[in-house]
């Protein structure tokens, strides 16, 4: 029995005493339920399993503590309709839009953050961390870590100038079908019923091995294959909004198509819209991410977070963890928009089960 | 019966034409190729007369409708032309590979369907609970991580730290079959976190709608037990809603294959697709693009008529 395994089980019996004595019984559940895991945990895994358990929990606790903060801190900072939505916001939410306003930081602020420059060559290839390098070299001998804090730069600018594409092309599409209805509804669905009918990493496979692999290329084609979505929700949302008296009013008024799209539709569908911004945004950096991961995305010596993957991946075999960095970054974010997405939906539905 | 006949049908029918759609799509999708097929194998450096030679080999001086056709003619027999590269035929190259592939997303299917279903059914009945809360954050982490860095994670702590099974999914046709599953469990696992994901939380979502309906309270408020109103009321009701699931899923599994046969090096056709677009082969390309569209067209599909099936209030749209 070494130190460390009675203090732990005696952390965890007096958190749980505490929070039995406060009648917390949600609390008191969770901590007595891993005291009673912990012993087979222990049985099985020894002291290492434990250790496991104690440093997972510290990260989780560590992320928990950083939302509240952060949340507290955007409450203070905004203004009070925004602080008043703000306080519904759980935990999760408040964790992702942490996480995004990290990645906005190092993507905007790259090369005065990062201590090398992207393509700079500094050491030998695959060389282990040390004072200079935090997370060693590549397999060009470039530093790991200024490349990841470029790659927050390029991947991500690069997924978010896509999805705004997507969402101009389909949003125009979406709410000119809803407003004007006719032959242009009929041919844009059926465009966009085509377009999704071919899984999109394969369409974007045939289109790249085209006309190869140029950053404007794959701008446009991402774009293309997801704004379908996007159309689809603002041609649904619209529609809705287009039967409404005040806009048949405005249309006796005499006004225009883009007048009624600018101030009778589009302020009445945001919400969804908002969200649906977020989930599109996940698809599209997620395919990019994929694309680049094939070879076949945002090409050297660019830094970029799909690519890195690949390029490192045979350090993986000697049980190194640095490829996954950047595939981790990747997760990262999107898990983060996802939170933040979850969220939103769910205020903007009234999705409230029960 | 007769109505339910002519209704899928007509949905087949629809399917078919969007399948010829696509074809279009992928066969003149290369003719936008800047220059044409010709100068693309030559490069920029070819004479006029290797271009020509070249063209007449291709059979480049017909009118590209005439060539589509042909094409069409070929690939509905099973005859994708030959590869730009090394000459072969293309079918020869794709047969035993899409097999491959097949037997990967089969085998990750058979683990995946039962095991999502059960959970995200046990999920939407114990829903805003702790149990839920994880599953709901686990799933959308699990399907917010790009394929690749799932599939190095497992074969980090599986392959290299604990080698319990080969980090490299290689075939041959000597393996007994219990030998294939356990090379190919890594991607196969790899699929199925991921499938699993999508699936549970459809399940949740379309239970937790059913469990909403109004004849639920009913039956709730008329005092039968809660098992009885899961097995007697909601589950009859809820096979619609969950082969839809399904279908969708292992539609998404089809092109989810392509990155994971990447990551694994296995044999399948998504990595030759993927080879083929670096080389860019353009008849193993159109041959492999078809070939998912088809799959994933026809998958999609299948959820439809499964809906149509087991929803009487579909057969009757307003």
């Amino acid at each position: 029995m070494s130190m460390f395994v009675i203090g732990y089980y005696a952390a965890l019996i007096t958190a749980s005493c505490i929070a039995a004595y406060f009648q917390n019984r949600k609390a008191f559940m969770l901590l007595f339920s891993l005291t009673l895991v912990s012993f087979v945990l222990g049985i099985v895994g020894g002291v290492p399993a434990l250790r496991g358990v104690t440093i997972f929990a510290g990260i989780l606790a560590l992320a928990a503590g950083t939302s509240y903060a952060f949340r507290e801190f955007l409450i203070q900072v905004c203004s009070p309709a925004i602080a008043k939505e703000l306080r519904t916001a759980p935990l999760t939410a408040a964790f992702g839009m942490f996480v995004i306003f990290t990645y906005a930081i190092a993507g905007i602020f790259a090369p005065w953050i990062a201590p090398f420059d992207q393509s700079e060559v500094i050491a030998s290839a695959f060389e282990p961390p040390n004072e200079d390098m935090l997370l060693g070299a590549d397999q060009l001998g470039r530093d790991m870590f200024s490349r990841i804090i470029f790659g927050a730069r390029n991947s991500v600018g690069l997924a978010l100038v896509a999805t705004v594409l997507a969402f101009v092309i389909g949003a125009l599409a979406g709410l000119y079908s809803a407003v004007k209805g006719g032959w242009l509804d009929q041919l844009s669905g059926r465009v966009a019923d085509v377009i999704m009918s071919v899984p999109s990493l394969i369409f974007a496979l045939l289109i790249l091995s085209i006309f190869g692999t140029n950053l404007w290329v794959i701008v446009v084609v991402v774009a293309i294959i997801y704004s379908p979505r996007v159309f689809r929700l603002t041609r649904a949302v619209a529609g809705n909004v287009v039967v409404m008296d005040y806009v048949e009013a405005a249309r006796l008024r005499g006004e225009g198509d883009w007048h009624l799209i600018r101030k009778e539709i589009l302020p009445n569908s945001t919400a969804p819209l908002i969200a649906e911004f977020g989930l599109e945004f996940c698809f599209v950096f997620l395919l990019i991410a994929g694309l680049s991961f094939l070879g076949l995305g945002i090409q050297p010596p660019t830094a970029d977070w799909g690519s890195m993957v690949r390029e490192n991946a045979t350090l993986i075999s000697f049980g190194d963890i640095t490829p996954l960095i950047p595939a981790a970054a990747i997760a990262l974010l999107t898990v983060a928009v996802n939170f933040v997405v979850d969220w939103m939906l769910f205020r903007s539905s009234g999705l409230k089960e029960q | 019966m007769k109505d339910i006949l002519g209704l899928v049908a007509k949905r087949l029918g629809l399917g078919l034409v969007t399948l010829l759609v696509v074809s279009v799509l992928i066969f003149f999708a290369v003719e936008l190729l800047p220059g044409d097929i010709a100068q693309a194998v030559l490069g920029q450096m070819a004479t006029e007369e290797t271009l020509a030679q070249l063209r007449l080999e291709f059979g480049l001086d017909r009118p590209a409708v005439v060539r589509y056709f042909d094409w069409l003619a070929g690939a509905v027999t099973g005859d994708f032309g030959t590869s730009l590269i090394d000459g072969e035929a293309v079918t020869a190259k794709i047969t035993d590979r899409f097999i491959n592939t097949l037997f990967l997303a089969a085998y990750a299917a058979v683990i995946a369907v039962p095991f999502a279903i059960a959970l995200g059914i046990i999920v939407a009945l114990l829903r805003n609970s702790i149990f839920d809360r994880v599953a709901n954050v686990v799933t959308l982490t699990s399907i917010s991580s790009p394929e690749f860095f799932l599939g190095y994670i497992l074969i980090l702590y599986l392959a290299v730290k604990w080698s319990m099974f080969p980090a490299i999914a290689s075939l041959s046709s000597s393996m007994t079959f219990l030998e294939m599953l356990e090379r190919t469990f890594l991607p196969a696992l790899t699929l199925v976190l991921v499938v699993t994901a999508h699936m549970m939380r459809m399940t949740r979502a379309a239970i937790i709608n059913l469990l909403a309906s109004p004849y639920i309270e009913m039956a709730r408020l008329k005092g039968a037990p809660p098992w009885k109103v899961i097995v007697r009321h909601a589950l009859p009701n809820a096979w619609a809603p969950i082969i839809n699931v399904v279908a969708l899923n292992l539609a998404y599994l089809v092109t989810g294959v392509v990155l994971v046969e990447v990551v694994f090096v296995y044999p399948g056709i998504g990595q030759l697709l993927v080879d083929a677009v670096a080389k860019r082969d353009f008849p193993i390309v159109q041959a492999c693009c078809l070939i998912f569209a088809a799959t994933f067209i026809l998958l999609n599909l299948a959820a439809d008529v499964g809906a149509i099936l087991t929803n009487p209030r579909l057969r009757h749209p307003k």
